[in-house]
């Protein structure tokens, strides 16, 4: 029975939200249910069904509590949150004063743990903020989600900061089977329509992506680890065993692989640099004798858009950060030491160098 | 700097409540010598019966209903247009009015509403063409907006006329509207795109621009007004260089024709685009000027009804210009409430809209730049550069989005962060993004006054965490 069961397609059921059902149905390892990685326009819409794809196999599966979604009420009550997330909306629920709320939610954002510059990456970047936001997830050795997240933006920090402190440490489904509900009782009046630039619930969409992610992975490692080999690239967090890395971050092929993170010994940059990089280096170098010189290559973060793919021809080095501290920016202004600059690298600029960021200063102003 | 006094032509509907303000700072006018500008208005201020010098902005706030509202505990205030504008009630009603009476599809029918709806959208057309002095109606291609506008020239005119080798001179400024219409012509033509960068006054560089120029540039697509910095480029200096190497030029006109009198015959463009929603018409509805041999000479864009004159199985023949570029049923009804908000305008004077507009901007940038550590982008304004009424900028250590977010959460003014469809600018000025504050003629003085200590208090709030 299980065997034929297991080898035909997975079954379609319509699973009320009680919070029991997933504490009885999964067991880690969870072989019993598979999640199906969802792309994050079919992540389930926050209403109190979530629709899952189970494979009926060896394990003893009982069958959910099959109660009808009833329920008067129209938004997730806050017993279902995980722990920590129940407290920060009570405390925020505590706190009157809408200025008093923004000075908490700045507070966490100050005290967020500051994401390694390696995981600023696109497939980490979540989508439709103005300002700049990362989260990367990964398990622990529980098998809990940790998170870590950073932004440009104080009130989005603080935002990411609630979501890690209230989502960290905790297991997969107790994660997915959070709505942005609760937002509204922050009282912070952030908007829950999922436009384009609705940046709080993109974020909490993009952490139960990677959290689903993080899930299968798990099991396609525990069910075939050989494969994983060949993918395996040695990471700070992973640890021999089944390792449940964010693949997506070294399958680029135009990645400039980050060397830093291991040895931030000294030396103003520690990015291994092309050739392309190379060269603007010396010619930078050359030209305006720096005291201080960074080139940075942080063209992954635009690899996906059409002007880049195919045309760089230097092995995607499109785009530069670069800083310069050098006398020769004495006496001119900004946009004339940023001419300076862009007239130095022309024939980069017009063999595929898509874009600078400049910051140039002379020696007194740093 | 006092309160702005406008002379009141005879504008027959003064409700008591807008001159409240107004009434104070008459009298100080008529005093003040500072205010050389408008002492010979205010000498013959003594227009209509009981007037008291308004300004402009107070005069024709109670036409604009969307106006008088809270947002989060506070009065509005609305400092947006560049990126849409408010609609005086004579505009809504002339959508409501085209579809509650004469509502019927145009050029094809014969009964009378569709003769009516005929006539009224013909009539729109005129108003544009009049509005930006072009010689022919003919020359006026109504599209969906500006943007649209750009890829009908770039799809029509580019892609006939584009050659490998040859090129295309924008600016680093541009408008995403003119640059990715560009790319993707050139992709598929094989011409060259060149853009010229900023100068030291954070304008275009127009020598640079020049000496781009040459016998291979085919086009030169620029702003007229750029609506992040502000700055106005010499569009006819720039038409007479390009002209003189046979190139054509296109100019978008989205920040300058609602602001300012635009006569593309002293400009003497090829084309110019602009967009309703910006000048106090509905979304929906744009146009394209176009001189009538270079129309003449661009196949369809878009193909379909109304665009054709006779169709058979294996081939169509066309339709003149402009009825050639409109394919399908048009926005009826909006492009008649454009041709309202032309009337409008007109009825108020651009010259007059333009004038008030160049002094509140003077006004806003002044009092922006007198808080510290703020960095406004674009020229300075001095007697020999009008800026638009517009502010980007940055507040040293404070994200544009937190500063923008706390605005309009504590304080109801309503401003746009981001990269305002202008990444490349952004990339070059060496920011991610920006804050901006834009004026139109029915903002005030005071909402500049309240926009100045809703910023000053942001600011505050967030340097209390450093």
């Amino acid at each position: 029975m299980a065997a034929a069961a297991m080898s035909c397609a997975a079954s379609l059921r319509l699973l009320p939200f009680k919070p029991n059902l997933f504490a009885s149905s999964v067991q880690y390892p969870a072989k019993a249910l598979i999640l199906r990685p969802l792309k994050p326009s079919e992540l389930p819409s926050f209403r109190r069904t979530i629709i899952t794809f189970q494979k009926i196999s060896t394990g003893n599966v009982r069958p959910p509590s099959a109660s009808p979604p009833s329920s008067s009420e129209d938004f997730q009550p806050i017993e279902e949150l995980p722990p920590e997330l129940q407290e920060i909306v009570k405390l925020f629920q505590s706190v009157q004063e809408p200025r008093a709320k923004y000075r908490q939610l700045i507070f966490y954002g100050e005290h967020l743990k500051p994401l390694d510059p390696q995981f600023k990456t696109r497939e980490n970047k979540v989508e439709g903020c103005v300002s700049q936001v990362w989260v990367r997830a990964f398990f622990d050795d529980q098998r809990n989600v940790v998170y870590e997240a950073d932004s440009d933006s104080s009130i989005t920090k603080g935002l990411a900061a609630l979501l890690v402190q209230g989502l960290s440490g905790r297991p997969v489904p107790e994660i997915l089977r959070v709505t942005p509900d609760f937002a509204l009782l922050l009282g912070l009046q952030q908007s829950l329509s999922p436009s384009r630039n609705n940046g709080f619930l993109n974020m909490l969409k993009l952490m139960q992506k990677k959290a689903l992610h993080l899930e299968v992975k798990g099991e396609e490692d525990s069910s075939s680890e050989e494969s994983l080999e060949s993918s395996f690239v040695p990471t700070p967090e992973t640890n021999g065993g089944v390792s449940v890395v964010d693949k997506d971050t070294e399958s680029k092929p135009s990645f400039v692989e980050d060397l830093g993170a291991e040895d931030s010994d000294g030396g103003s940059d520690v990015v291994a640099l092309g050739s392309r990089g190379m060269r603007i280096r010396e010619k930078l170098e050359k030209e305006l004798n720096p005291v201080e010189l960074e080139v940075e290559d942080v063209s992954y973060q635009h690899a996906g858009h059409a002007a880049v793919r195919g045309s760089a021809g230097d092995d995607g080095e499109t785009h530069f950060n670069l800083r310069i501290v050098s006398d020769a920016f004495q006496g001119k202004s900004l946009v004339k030491r940023h001419r300076m600059i862009y007239d130095l690298l022309q024939e980069e600029l017009k063999n595929g160098l898509h874009a600078l960021s400049i910051v140039a200063k002379t020696p007194a102003e740093v | 700097m006092e309160g702005v006094a406008m002379k009141l032509p005879s504008f027959k509907s003064l409700a008591p409540n807008a001159i409240s303000i107004g009434h104070r700072s008459f009298s100080r006018v008529r005093r003040s010598s500072s205010l050389s500008v408008y002492s010979a208005a205010s000498s013959s201020a003594t227009v209509a019966t009981n007037s008291e010098s308004v300004s402009l902005g107070h005069r024709v706030r109670k036409d604009f209903r969307i106006l008088h509202q809270e947002v989060n505990g506070s009065k509005l205030v609305y400092l947006d247009s560049a990126a849409t504008s408010q609609k005086p009630a004579v505009v809504l009603d002339a959508l409501q009015n085209y579809y509650e009476f004469y509502n019927s599809n145009v050029h094809r029918g014969i009964h009378y509403l569709s003769a009516k709806a005929t006539d009224e959208f013909e009539l729109a057309r005129k108003k544009v063409a009049r509005f930006i002095n072009a010689s022919d109606s003919k020359e006026i291609v109504f599209t969906r907006n500006a943007t649209e506008a750009i890829n009908l020239v770039a799809y029509s005119w580019g892609l006939l006329n584009l050659k490998p080798g040859d090129e295309v001179i924008l600016t680093v400024a541009e408008h995403h509207s003119c640059i990715v219409p560009w790319q993707l012509v050139s992709e598929k033509t094989g011409a060259v795109l060149k853009y010229v960068m900023l100068n030291e006054d954070e304008v275009p560089d127009i020598d640079k621009l020049r000496e781009m120029i040459s016998p291979k540039t085919k086009l030169v697509a620029v702003h007229h007004v750029s609506n992040v910095l502000a700055s106005c480029l010499p569009i006819e200096e720039i038409v007479v260089c390009a002209h003189n190497v046979g190139a054509k030029v296109l100019v978008d006109a989205c920040q300058s024709v609602p602001h300012m009198v635009v006569d593309v015959q002293k400009l003497n463009a090829d084309f110019l685009v602009a967009s309703s929603h910006k000048m106090c018409g509905p979304t929906g509805i744009g146009f394209l000027y176009g001189r009538s041999d270079l129309l003449q000479s661009m196949p369809p864009f878009l193909g379909g009804g109304d665009m054709i004159s006779d169709v058979f199985l294996d081939h169509s023949t066309y339709a003149e210009p402009p009825s050639r570029f409109e394919a399908g049923t048009p926005a009826i009804g909006e492009a008649i409430a454009l041709g309202a908000a032309i009337d409008y305008l007109s009825e108020i004077g651009m010259p007059k809209i333009h004038e008030y507009e160049v002094e509140l901007g003077k006004y806003l940038y002044g009092k922006l730049s007198a808080l510290p550590d703020v960095r406004i982008y674009g020229p300075r304004p001095s007697e020999s550069v009008h800026r638009g009424a517009l502010c980007s900028f940055n507040v040293e250590g404070l994200h544009p989005t937190d500063l923008a977010t706390f605005l309009d959460q504590q304080h109801g003014v309503a401003i746009r962060s981001g990269h305002h469809c202008a990444q490349p600018l952004h990339r070059y000025l060496g920011v991610n993004a920006s804050a901006r504050a834009s004026l139109y003629f029915y903002n005030t003085k005071e909402d500049v006054d309240s926009f100045v200590v809703a910023l000053a208090d942001t600011v505050s709030f967030f340097n209390s965490f450093k």
